[in-house]
């Protein structure tokens, strides 16, 4: 039953957020122009993987707009729309339907990183060896959980938000710098650095590139990989009590439908 | 007088609904915050890609960049976001020409972009340690206001199709990645194929950032007194342009009548 709503709720999702200009332009235009604007700027960098930054950077830019985007926006349009209340009155848990919502955008979204490295083949030759395909789907799958799970947490941080248009915007830019989609976080000041090591998105971002690296370390690739499970645990475990909270706050205030 | 007092009036609440249900913190942290975190980002990707060169090109580039989302966002989705709100059938048959409620809209964002624009570059310059001894300010702040008089113009003329599309926010998203790749605040111009420069030179603000950026270096008057023009002539072309295909698409969009449509 519950597969069967999330699955349900996947395509659903999948299907009206792809008829939405915003998204569009998140998924097939910002991959191309990220991989554009990104190449001329590492093209003169001198280093040989320039072309992967390039990629992974223009591909998981575009990749985190659209979640966000979707993921936050959608319980925007639903507040609007007065589905909101619907939704978190119904039989079926409202975590179970965010949760669809969220894997939907997040396998569409997926796209972006495709997109990008046609858009970087096409246009300036680039092209990427990977070093062991199924470390590449195990990072690929890590990362899009951890993505998932972060978009939970906030999604039900904003749940009782009336102001979601401005916070998902401010999603954006501090996760690109934060996370280091498109350059390493040792350029990040040190201060900056425990909050980057705080968020799961940059331990898959960094199992990522160690798949394009000319040689892997597989013991460095599985702290990595422990490093990120035992901090999407936690981003888990937070995400339920604050489910919890916002659950009791949705039943006692009962304003999901107030402006 | 009475006219100069409703326009007034009119911008004065037009920006007030736009802000009302949001604290001031709020505020501040969208409008002031979260552009300097995009002057980072940019300014933190040069510095890898240009291997750590002096970032004041990327702080000056960038920071002319953050006043689109107030000269072509805002302005641009002056029809648009009356769509959404279901009164552009009232405004379309109300007297009052466009072109005053493009203008009562996107008044006080001009201040905005301003201020966003200046707390942007100083933030920058701060973090990454840029000097402004030597730079004359008047001649900065010249080729600032020209870029934004070229921005709001061009924010104008796309603001028209608001009246006969929905997909608005596509096309200005599209726009801006434009602006950000042909600009010239991210790397120079002359690395792009001849026909994106081409491009590049009918967009607002690739003349006024090539003229700021010469303030921090050897000034040739002449030169930058013509980039400042040119600016302003290319504001002035879109705003003309603005003016002629505001009014196509207001007989176009009354014909159509497909207000309430998406």
């Amino acid at each position: 039953m519950n597969l069967r709503v999330l699955a349900s709720t996947m395509a659903v999702q999948m299907k009206n957020s792809f008829a939405r200009p915003g998204i569009r332009m998140c998924l097939l235009i910002a991959p191309v122009a990220n991989t554009i604007l990104l190449y001329y700027m590492f093209q003169h960098s001198g280093r040989a993987d320039f072309g992967m930054y390039v990629v992974l950077g223009a591909g998981l830019t575009s990749l985190w707009e659209t979640i966000i985007f979707s993921s936050m926006g959608d319980i925007n349009r639903e507040r609007w729309n007065g589905t909101l209340c619907l939704l978190f009155g119904m039989p079926t848990p409202y975590p179970l339907i965010l949760l669809g919502k969220i894997i939907g955008n997040t396998v569409m979204a997926f796209a972006a990183l495709v997109l990008s490295y046609a858009a970087a083949y096409i246009l300036f030759g680039i092209t990427l060896t990977v070093n062991s395909a199924w470390l590449l789907i195990a990072a690929l799958l890590l990362s899009g959980v951890s993505f998932v799970v972060v978009s939970q947490f906030t999604a039900y941080a904003l749940t009782l938000s009336r102001k979601i248009v401005i916070y998902m915007n401010c999603l954006n830019f501090p996760i690109f710098l934060l996370c280091g989609f498109a350059f390493p976080i040792e350029t990040l000041p040190s201060w900056a650095l425990p909050l980057s090591y705080a968020l799961p998105p940059t331990w898959a971002v960094r199992m990522l590139r160690m798949c394009f690296a000319p040689a892997i370390d597989l013991a460095l690739y599985g702290q990595y990989a422990l490093i990120l499970l035992g901090e999407l645990a936690l981003f888990g475990l937070m995400a339920r009590l604050l489910y919890r909270a916002v659950d009791t706050q949705v039943r006692v205030h009962a304003t999901l439908e107030v402006f | 007088m009475n006219a100069i007092r409703r326009f007034f009036q009119q911008a004065f609440l037009y920006y007030k609904e736009q802000y009302i249900h949001f604290s001031f913190g709020e505020i501040l942290g969208f409008k002031m915050f979260l552009p300097v975190f995009i002057l980072l980002y940019y300014c933190m990707a040069a510095r890898y890609g240009f291997n750590a060169p002096p970032l004041t090109r990327w702080v000056i580039g960038n920071s002319f960049l953050l006043c689109t989302y107030q000269c072509l966002f805002s302005l641009g989705y002056t029809f648009s976001s009356e769509r959404y709100g279901g009164r552009l059938r009232t405004l379309i048959v109300a007297p009052r020409h466009k072109l005053v409620i493009a203008a009562e809209k996107s008044f006080f964002m001009i201040f905005e972009g301003l201020v966003t624009s200046a707390f942007g570059l100083l933030c920058g310059s701060l973090i990454f340690g840029i000097s402004f001894a030597g730079v004359n300010m008047l001649l900065f702040v010249t080729v600032l206001l020209s870029g934004m008089i070229a921005a709001m113009g061009f924010g104008l003329f796309l603001s028209a199709f608001g009246l006969i599309s929905d997909s608005l926010p596509f096309v200005l998203n599209v726009v801006y990645a434009a602006m950000l790749i042909l600009c010239g605040a991210n790397f120079p111009i002359g690395d792009l194929p001849a026909p994106a420069r081409i491009l590049s030179y009918m967009l607002p603000l690739t003349r006024s950032i090539e003229g700021a950026n010469m303030l921090f270096g050897s000034v040739d008057t002449g030169r930058f007194l013509s980039l400042v023009a040119q600016e302003l002539g290319v504001g002035a072309i879109y705003a003309v342009l603005g003016y002629v295909t505001l009014k196509i698409c207001e007989k176009v969009a009354i014909k159509r009548a497909a207000f309430e449509m998406f």
